[in-house]
């Protein structure tokens, strides 16, 4: 029904070009079912967006059905267009909502009594008719949440899109199934931007919103002009393949060079050696970590088990996890990061209040010290995997030696208990903080007494001390041209520690940074952790350093 | 004002679908387009209102239709009823 050329503008990142489907998600469930409103004109207001929604994705269905098996099947989509049309029902909902019900539970109301209607009519063929009306219920009810089913499955791979994607969303996601990502809000620091460079796959950020009726559609995204065709024109297309097929000879050509250096030490025209890492999210991606030649992992992500699940993953299966990567890295070091989540990265099942401020809330570190039986399961967990390879623990959001020692504790506690069980462990595992808040910075001298490494993670580090919101598009920018707070803060961490004799790696953002990779060396950092798909040219970067 | 008195013939009686077809003509007409069956009377113009008559083969259907364009009305409305509400030669 949409069917001329659509342009949508946004903020690319990675700079590939890919076609396919679009298919949009919505938001995550809200799991409070209301029935009980605040407001009778915001529940009139998304009940009128409801019906429309719902009402645009059944021409759609319409239209699907028409082409698929004739006019004759899809009449019955027409129908559920006009019962979502009807006057009767309509006025029964808003009856309802104005009698205080909120917008689903008065749908649910009306459309009972037009089920009871029609069954007590007592005819078996417009009996029938009564599971339209359902349908019916279904879809509005659907629409007011922001969850209507995937009707139509897309096969094979799509492009995502979506208002925005929540961490546990991505994590859930099947991602090889994924072309591309679109959201209509974001930044290039966002969680969406993150995943989309962890996985190599361009995408677009900050797009504003898109008709839903576009589901489903054909177009060609370009990350590096940061541009969207929807139902693109054949000159369009024409224009698009043309700069592809280029961009993909320059790439090819670019990783055979890269790929020559891939099993050589990555090392600066003065000396200095620096351990490419890979930071990964899951199992899954070990295998690409090794075949781009990670020497280690610099950042696990330990999340990703904690937010496949609906309940509290057990010690066990916690271990049988972190064992297997820690065999498949045969004997490469594995930095295991402790449980990260916060008001802004929750976890269904574990009950977290909602805060004004997250990023300034209890998260991180301070969340597991408060949360003892979780977190020494999980030490625990990660204590035995160390046997099987070269693991080490690391602890996120750190801003006072306090933490540390509170942490150490815990963890020689763990050992004490391995140990009485005689299950073995390496009881001289590393320990390692993440510096991500500028106190940790500030009192690195301190930490460095504490801890065998550092990492820094430049994500939260650059949003604590410039104050920016990296999810806030109107001044995320202002992290870009502003490097030098954050590298002083690395610079001054680096020193410390390499007088403990220790080591400090980089494991955000920055580290893929090529173009800071050069005062990244000078400071003095040992590693770059990177995501899989930034590895190999890293490390083509640290060889070309003075 | 119009009438008109149609019977049902399709062995389904006024399913969805002719009921359907029948509140979308009735829609695109200003006069009021009164439908009564038995004891029950609907709005023709709405859908809900038309599949609750319950009507099934054999029953009248009385069209009573009042408004400017109601001679137009009778006239779209009676041959949708023949088209969709006649014999059923499936």
């Amino acid at each position: 029904m949409i069917n001329k050329s659509t342009l949508v503008q946004g903020i690319g990142i990675t700079n590939k070009r890919v076609s396919g489907r679009l298919r949009f998600i919505n938001k995550e469930k809200s799991t409070d079912k209301k029935s009980t409103i605040y407001n009778v004109g915001t529940e009139l207001l998304r009940l009128d967006e409801a019906i429309k929604r719902a009402k645009g994705k059944v021409w759609e269905l319409e239209k699907r059905a028409r082409e698929l098996v004739g006019g004759n099947e899809a009449q019955i989509f027409e129908i559920h267009a006009m019962l979502l049309e009807d006057e009767d029902l309509n006025e029964l909902i808003i009856a309802e909502i104005k009698k205080g019900k909120s917008a689903e539970e008065a749908t649910r109301l009306a459309t009972k009594h037009y089920e009871r209607v029609i069954l007590e009519l007592g005819d078996e063929y417009l009996s029938g008719r009564a599971s339209d009306i359902r349908d019916i219920c279904t879809q509005i009810i659907d629409a007011l949440s922001g969850n209507e089913k995937d009707s139509e499955q897309i096969d094979g791979q799509y492009i995502l899109v979506a208002e925005d994607l929540t961490p546990s969303q991505t994590v859930l996601l099947d991602k090889s199934k994924i072309l591309a990502i679109v959201t209509f809000g974001g930044t290039p620091s966002s969680h969406t931007a993150i995943l989309a460079r962890s996985m190599g796959i361009p995408a677009l950020v900050g797009t504003g919103k898109i008709d839903y009726l576009l589901n489903g559609s054909y177009a060609l995204l370009d990350g590096a002009e940061g541009t969207l065709i929807i139902n693109p024109s054949e000159t369009q297309a024409e224009d698009f393949e043309k700069k592809r097929a280029k961009e993909n000879k320059i790439a090819t050509e670019h990783e055979r060079y890269l790929r020559s250096l891939m099993n050589k030490p990555a090392v600066t025209g003065s000396g200095h050696k620096i351990m490419i890492y890979a930071n990964i999210g899951s199992e899954n991606e070990i295998s690409g970590a090794l075949s781009n030649g990670a020497e280690g992992i610099g950042l696990l992500r330990s999340e990703f088990l904690y937010l496949e699940k609906n309940s509290l993953p057990s010690e066990e299966e916690l271990f049988s996890t972190y064992r297997d990567i820690a065999i498949k890295m045969g004997g490469r070091r594995v930095i295991v990061r402790t449980l990260d989540i916060g008001a802004d990265k929750q976890i269904p099942y574990i009950d977290m209040k909602k805060e004004e401020n997250p990023a300034l809330g209890l998260r991180g570190i301070r969340l597991c010290l408060g949360s003892r039986d979780m977190f020494k399961s999980q030490i625990r967990a990660i204590l035995r995997a160390s046997h099987y390879g070269r693991v080490a623990i690391m602890i996120p959001m750190v801003i006072s030696v306090r933490e540390v020692i509170a942490f150490k504790e815990l963890l020689e506690e763990c050992k004490r208990e391995l140990s009485k069980k005689g299950i073995p462990h390496d009881s001289k595992i590393e320990i390692g903080i993440m510096i991500e808040t500028p106190a940790s910075a500030i009192i690195s001298d301190k930490l460095a007494k504490e801890v065998d490494f550092f990492s820094v993670g430049t994500n939260d580090l650059t949003q604590y001390t410039l104050a920016v919101d990296r999810q806030n598009s109107s001044v995320s920018g202002l992290c870009e041209e502003n490097h030098e707070p954050i590298l002083r803060l690395i610079e001054m961490a680096s020193r410390e520690i390499h007088k403990q004799g220790g080591w400090i790696g980089v494991c955000g953002e920055m580290a893929a940074d090529l173009s800071l990779t050069e005062e990244l060396a000078r400071i003095g950092v040992d590693e770059l952790s990177v995501s899989v798909p930034y590895l190999l040219g890293v490390r083509g970067k640290v060889s070309e350093c003075k | 004002m119009q009438e008109f008195t149609f019977t049902i013939k399709d062995k389904n009686g006024l399913h969805a679908r002719p009921a359907g077809a029948i509140s979308s003509v009735a829609k695109t007409y200003q006069s009021t387009i009164e439908i009564k069956c038995g004891e029950k009377t609907a709005d023709g113009k709405r859908l809900l209102s038309v599949m609750s008559l319950g009507a099934v083969a054999g029953q009248e259907l009385h069209f009573i239709i009042e408004g400017k364009d109601e001679e137009n009305a009778r006239e779209a409305l009676f041959t949708i009823c023949k088209e969709k509400l006649g014999e059923n030669d499936k």
